[in-house]
C-alpha cells in the first residue's frame, strides 16, 4: 500500500516539479552566463573606467535619494489605504497601482509631457526643479516607477498589524501621530525594510522611464541600465556585461533581504 | 448624577450594528455585558472608548458629553481578549507606556509599575517580552497596563475567555480583589455567566445589536423580561452559607433548606449558588431510590406556558425559583396552582459562583 501511495504522489509531484525545475534551470543558466561569458580581467578593467564609475556613482546617488523619497510618500499613503475609509478610495488605489502594469516607456512619456509642457512643469521649473533631460529627472523617473511597489508592500504590512494595538495606545493618552510613531512604525519594521529594499532595486534598475524623461546621454544622465543599453548599441559587450553584473548583484541582494523579511506582497 | 450615561446610541458598520442602547452606571458599578457572538458587544466598548463615532445618541461620562471627544482625551482603559500587548516592548515598557505620557520622572514611573506588578503578581516578569508569557500572565500585564493610568472607566472585552478553567478561576478572584480595591467602574463583556455572577452588580443582555435587558444582576437573572434573556441567563441565584464538607460534597444552608453541591468551598463561607431552571426535575410524590442529592418540597405558585415549554414558579417556604418543563409534563402530572411538588436537583447542577 505504501508503495502504491508513493507512486501516485510521485507522478503528480514529478510532473509539477519537473516544470518548476525546468524553468529554474533555464533562469539559472541565463543568470550564470552573465557571470561566465566575460573574462574577469575585462570586468575588472571596465568597472574602473570613467564611464562606469560615473554611471555607478549616479545610480547610487539617485537610487538613495529616490528610495528615501519613495518611502517618505509610501508610508502615509500605504497607511491611509490600509486604515481609512474615504470617498474615492478605490479610485486612488487603481491610480497609484497603475504604474505597476504600465510599460515603463509609457510612464516616462506621461512624465515627460506633464513635466515638459504643462503648468505643473512650468511651476516646478520656476522653483528650480527641472526634470526633463536632467539628473533630477533620473531620480523623478525612478521615484514614480518604484512608488507603487512600495505603497503595495506598506499597505499589506499595515493590513497585518492589529488596529487594536493602536487603539490601546490612544486609550492610554497618545495622539494619532504619537501612536503612529510609537506603535505602527515599529510594528511595521519588517515591511519597511522589505519595501525599502525592493524600492531601491526598482530605482537602480529603472530603464524605460529614465530613458524617456531624463534622456540617455553619455556621462550626463547615464545610470547603470543606460550604460548597458548604450554599450550594447555600440557593440561594446565588455561594458554592457559589467553593468549587467552590477545590476544583477543589487537585485539579488534585494530579493534575498526581501525573502528574509517574510512580508506579503 | 450618573457616572456613565449612554443615551439612544445607534451605530451601523454594515456587518455589525447597535440600536437604541441606553445604559446608566454609577461610580463603582461593575456591568457585565452578555450576549452571543456578533451581538455588537465589542462595538459598544469601542464606541464608548471613541474608536467609532455613533450615528446617533450621546455618551456622557462624569457629567460631560464625550461623544465628540478624541479617544486619547477620554481616560478610558481597555483590555482585549487577546490582550494586544505591544510585542516590541518588554512587560515593563508595556505597563509603563501609558504612565510615561503624563509622568516624566523615571523614579516615580518605576515605583508605580513595581507596585502595580506586585499587586498583580507579575513583578518577576517585568524584563520579559510579551510573546514569552502564558495567557494568564499576558492577561495580568494587559490589566496592569490599563489600570496604572487610573482610568475613569475600565472596559474589558472577554478578558478571561482565552484562559484555561483553572487559570480563569484564579484570574477572576484576582480581578475581583483588584477592582474592588481601586473602586474602578467597569464594563466587562463576557459569554461566561460565571463571570457575571462572580464579578458584576449590573447586567446588560445583548442580541443582534439590541439591548434585550439591562438592570441589577439579581433582577435580570430572577425576572427576565423576555424569553431570550430567560433562556440565556435565567437561573435561580440563592445566598447561603457553607455548613459542612463531606466526601467531596459541600453542604450549603440557604434560607429555607439545605443544598448539596459538588463545587468546592470552605466551611463558614458565604456563597452564592446558581441553579438553572432546566436542570430541575419535578415530581408529584417524594421520589425514592434516586441518585440526585437534593430533593426540595415546594409549592407551585404559577404555571406560565411558553410554546412547547412551561415555566413553573415554585416556592419552598420563602425561597422562589423557576423550573422549565415540557408542556405535556404539566398535563401528565396534572399540575395545578398550589400543588405540592418535589424539586429534584443533582449535586453537580448546584453551582457555587
Amino acid at each position: 500500500m505504501g508503495i502504491r501511495a508513493l507512486r501516485k504522489i510521485s507522478f503528480f509531484h514529478l510532473s509539477f516539479l519537473s516544470v518548476t525545475f525546468f524553468i529554474t534551470l533555464l533562469l539559472l543558466l541565463a543568470i550564470g552566463s552573465l557571470f561566465f561569458v566575460p573574462s574577469w580581467e575585462d570586468v575588472a578593467q571596465n568597472i574602473w573606467s570613467p564611464e562606469m564609475r560615473y554611471s555607478l556613482r549616479l545610480s547610487l546617488i539617485t537610487g538613495f535619494i529616490s528610495t528615501a523619497l519613495v518611502m517618505l510618500f509610501a508610508l502615509p499613503i500605504g497607511y491611509a489605504l490600509s486604515r481609512f475609509h474615504f470617498w474615492g478610495k478605490g479610485f486612488v488605489k487603481t491610480i497609484t497601482d497603475m504604474p505597476v502594469a504600465f510599460p515603463e516607456l509609457v510612464l516616462g512619456l506621461c512624465l515627460l509631457l506633464v513635466f515638459g509642457s504643462t503648468f505643473v512643469g512650468d511651476f516646478l521649473n520656476s522653483i528650480g526643479l527641472n526634470f526633463v533631460f536632467t539628473r533630477k529627472g533620473v531620480a523623478a523617473a525612478q521615484f514614480f516607477t518604484a512608488l507603487p511597489y512600495a505603497i503595495r508592500i506598506m499597505k499589506s504590512t499595515f493590513d497585518y498589524i492589529d488596529p487594536r494595538m493602536e487603539f490601546i495606545s490612544r486609550s492610554l493618552g497618545y495622539s494619532q501621530f504619537e501612536t503612529f510613531f510609537n506603535v505602527s512604525l515599529p510594528l511595521a519594521k519588517n515591511g519597511i525594510l522589505a519595501s525599502t529594499v525592493i524600492s531601491f532595486a526598482r530605482c537602480i534598475g529603472t530603464f524605460g522611464t529614465v530613458l524617456i524623461l531624463a534622456g540617455g546621454s553619455y556621462m550626463k544622465t547615464e545610470v547603470l541600465p543606460i550604460t548597458l543599453y548604450l554599450n550594447i548599441s555600440y557593440g561594446n559587450m565588455g561594458m554592457a556585461l559589467t553593468s549587467g553584473i552590477v545590476l544583477m548583484v543589487v537585485s539579488f541582494l534585494a530579493i534575498f533581504i526581501f525573502e528574509k523579511t517574510e512580508v506579503g506582497f | 448624577m450618573s457616572f456613565l450615561k449612554i443615551e439612544d446610541l445607534h451605530l451601523n458598520l454594515g456587518e455589525f450594528f447597535l440600536q437604541e442602547i441606553f445604559i446608566t452606571l454609577q461610580q463603582g458599578d461593575y456591568l457585565a455585558v452578555i450576549g452571543p457572538t456578533g451581538a455588537g458587544k465589542t462595538l459598544l466598548l469601542e464606541s464608548i472608548i471613541g474608536f467609532w463615532k455613533p450615528d446617533r445618541g450621546r455618551i456622557h461620562l462624569v457629567g460631560k458629553d464625550i461623544t465628540d471627544e478624541l479617544p486619547e482625551k477620554r481616560r478610558i482603559g481597555i483590555v482585549y481578549q487577546d490582550y494586544a500587548l505591544l510585542p516590541h516592548f518588554t512587560v515593563y515598557e508595556n505597563i509603563a507606556y501609558g504612565l510615561k505620557k503624563k509622568e516624566k520622572e523615571k523614579k516615580r514611573i518605576r515605583e508605580k509599575v513595581n507596585r502595580m506588578a506586585a499587586a498583580l503578581q507579575i513583578d518577576h516578569l517585568l524584563h520579559r517580552t510579551p510573546t514569552t508569557l502564558s495567557g494568564g500572565e499576558q492577561q495580568r500585564v494587559a490589566l496592569a497596563r490599563a489600570l496604572i493610568v487610573e482610568p475613569k472607566l475600565l472596559l474589558m472585552d472577554e478578558p478571561l475567555s482565552a484562559l484555561d478553567p483553572q487559570t480563569r478561576r484564579e484570574a477572576r478572584s484576582l480581578l475581583r480583589k483588584i477592582i474592588s480595591g481601586s473602586h474602578t467602574t467597569v464594563i466587562h463583556i463576557t459569554h461566561d455567566l460565571d463571570d457575571a455572577w462572580a464579578l458584576a452588580n449590573k447586567v446588560a443582555i445583548f442580541k443582534d445589536g439590541k439591548m434585550m435587558q439591562f438592570g441589577l444582576l439579581q433582577d435580570v437573572f430572577h425576572c427576565p423580561t423576555n424569553r431570550f434573556v430567560a433562556d440565556f441567563v435565567g437561573a435561580t441565584l440563592l445566598e447561603g452559607k457553607v455548613e459542612e464538607r463531606k466526601e467531596g460534597f459541600t453542604i450549603i444552608h440557604v434560607d429555607d433548606f439545605h443544598l448539596v453541591s459538588l463545587d468546592e468551598s470552605t466551611i463558614g463561607e458565604s456563597v452564592r449558588v446558581a441553579i438553572r431552571p432546566e436542570n430541575i426535575v419535578v415530581c408529584k410524590s417524594i421520589p425514592k431510590d434516586i441518585s440526585a442529592q437534593n430533593i426540595i418540597r415546594a409549592k407551585v405558585e404559577e404555571i406560565l406556558s411558553e410554546g412547547t415549554t412551561c415555566v413553573l414558579c415554585l416556592k419552598a417556604n420563602h425561597t422562589a425559583f423557576s423550573v422549565f418543563v415540557a408542556n405535556n409534563a404539566v398535563e401528565r402530572l396534572d399540575l395545578k396552582q398550589n400543588d405540592a411538588v418535589y424539586a429534584v436537583i443533582k449535586a453537580s447542577n448546584v453551582r457555587i459562583v
